[in-house]
């Protein structure tokens, strides 16, 4: 299963029809077939990396939310939990499954009072058997064919239960808050939910901090480390403050890429530069475009206020441009602007080709203030 | 010190991770940048070459590997200090080459040369089973993926059959162990 087309109404402060399309649209040359692209199956390719970039409270993180949500439903066929109200948002979703393009549409509503959980209304699934000669219609509304459904579930429950049959992990959400003294908790559950061995969490501790050389649970709040070759026994609490915030983010957050890599989910990122240094952003990139590492289609979406990232990008179709006015609204870097391919994406964005530079104005506003 | 292994087409790439799986070139994975040979013709070009480079901080010995390599490898200025050397390892004029020596039909190709390409001698003559040739990078891995070998020996004997190549055009043969 591979989700390929979102569109959304009335999710959180977006604007009508909010779209993100993961099908590459450009020019596929081989070189981004080995390092940009995967293929899904003949002719359709999506992406091994996706960036939504733009300025402070332009709706990046919106633009991800909607995605995890749409992974909520593909994997758990569930929605709950969210930080957001699910009324009366108007969700399309187009994915890739077993030979044919799929199309779920459906209109939500909060389950409560207090929205901890939606319910599915007016859904509806529909199909279309795939083929190469008609990628560039998959969209296309009227070739869908009505999938009939006989059974009932729960009005929490989204029918593509139907489809997908078994709950499975689709995408990982990493949001930009931090997990504080949960994150060493959540580390542990991730290796061991994903089989991940702990030869892997050494490699990956050492990348974050040479003073440590072993981490292990003792129980849900206990942890044993060697650090600085002495052994101690923390609690997590400890742990926290011993440990450098980035590492501490950072080792969850590889451990997820591990996992995502070896099992073909995808990983969301909220924020990817937060906490870290530059290099470890852009071998996370290179891991994903690197086939002999990435084996099984994962893709790396994520956030950004760090344009220079962009530059690793060797397409402009996988790249959204996150905007609010009253509403946000995205545009995807191929098909809203005429760049250039071989101008650096970076120096685009400090020449404000796409209207996201920090306002100088005001900057130099807040100067003359502390300057008085 | 790391090297940077240029090549020019994905069925080049394969090649070297044939030689490279099966232990039989004078260097290792290890001693690779990122760990893998890349797909990419020109350094500004290529996003992953330069992710690969602006991750390891020594210097980076280039070897390109391509059939003619008639474009010469720009080294983008940011990058100038860091990569020492470029060298050519040439299958001229065409990849395909490998497969006619394979075939022991050099005789054969010597006699339509002048009118086709290796590439094109390979898509008529050339099968697997039967699965005829057809420049997908699929075919050079079940060809001489179970059999390196067989591949070993064509680069060897590349090197007798065009002792043709210029002063700077080296020959896969000598990435061989």
């Amino acid at each position: 299963m591979k989700l390929l087309h979102v569109k959304a109404k009335h999710f959180k402060n977006c604007s009508e029809n909010f779209e993100i399309d993961f099908v590459a649209k450009s020019k596929k040359t081989a070189e981004d077939k080995e390092y940009e692209l995967q293929k899904i199956t003949e002719g359709l390719y999506t992406y091994n990396t996706v960036a939504f970039v733009g300025k402070n409270a332009s709706g990046k993180t919106t633009a991800v939310e909607l995605l995890d949500a749409c992974f909520s439903i593909l994997e758990d066929f569930r929605l709950e939990s969210k930080s957001y109200s699910f009324d009366g948002v108007e969700l399309l979703m187009d994915f890739y499954y077993d030979e044919y393009i799929y199309r779920y549409e459906t209109i939500l509503k909060n389950a409560d009072s207090i929205g901890s959980k939606a319910i599915f209304t007016n859904q509806k699934i529909r199909r279309k058997k795939y083929f190469k000669s008609k990628v560039k219609e998959i969209y296309a509304d009227n070739s869908f064919e009505d999938v009939e459904i006989a059974g009932e579930l729960p009005e929490d429950t989204s029918k593509i239960f139907f489809i997908l049959k078994k709950k499975a992990t689709r995408a990982i959400y990493f949001d930009s808050f931090g997990k504080g003294i949960d994150t060493y908790r959540l580390l542990f559950a991730s290796l061991k939910d994903f089989h991940i061995s702990t030869d892997i969490l050494s490699n990956v501790i050492n990348i974050f901090d040479e003073n440590i050389s072993d981490l292990q649970k003792l129980d849900d709040h206990n942890y044993r480390i060697l650090f600085c070759s002495q052994e101690k026994v923390v609690s997590d609490k400890e742990l926290l403050y011993l440990l450098s915030s980035g590492t501490t983010k950072g080792m969850l957050l590889y451990i997820l890429v591990v996992a995502s890599l070896q099992n073909g989910f995808d990983l969301i990122v909220d924020e990817i530069e937060n906490h870290f240094h530059k290099t470890l952003v852009e071998n996370m990139i290179s891991l994903y475009k690197d086939k002999s590492v990435n084996r099984h289609q994962a893709t790396l979406i994520f956030t950004t206020h760090y344009c220079e990232l962009l530059d690793l990008f060797n397409r402009q179709d996988n790249i959204f441009i996150a905007k609010s006015n009253e509403k946000v609204y995205l545009t995807n870097m191929y098909r809203g602007y005429a760049v250039r391919p071989e101008l650096l994406k970076s120096r685009q964005f400090y020449n404000n080709v796409f209207q996201t530079a920090v306002n100088y104005e005001e900057l130099m506003a807040l100067k003359k203030e502390l300057k008085k | 010190m790391k090297l940077l292994i240029m090549c020019e087409g994905p069925n080049e790439k394969e090649i070297i991770n044939i030689l490279l799986q099966n232990n039989c070139l004078k260097f290792t994975e290890d001693d690779l940048l990122g760990l893998t040979p890349y797909h990419a013709r020109q350094i500004h070009s290529s996003a992953q070459v330069r992710t690969e480079l602006n991750l390891y901080p020594g210097e980076v010995k280039i070897y390109r590997i391509g059939d003619k390599q008639s474009d010469k490898l720009k080294i983008p200025a940011e990058y100038k200090s860091k990569i020492i050397s470029v060298e050519k390892y040439c299958t001229k004029p065409e990849l395909e080459m490998l497969f006619i020596i394979a075939e022991q039909l050099t005789g054969a190709y010597e006699k339509v040369k002048s009118g086709m390409k290796p590439k094109d001698f390979a898509k008529a003559n050339i099968k697997l089973g039967k699965k005829k040739y057809d420049n997908s990078t699929a075919f050079y891995t079940e060809y001489f993926g179970n059999n390196p070998a067989l591949l070993v020996r064509c680069i060897n004997d590349y090197k007798k059959y065009n002792g043709s190549h210029g002063k700077d055009e080296h020959y896969l043969a000598e990435l061989l162990k």
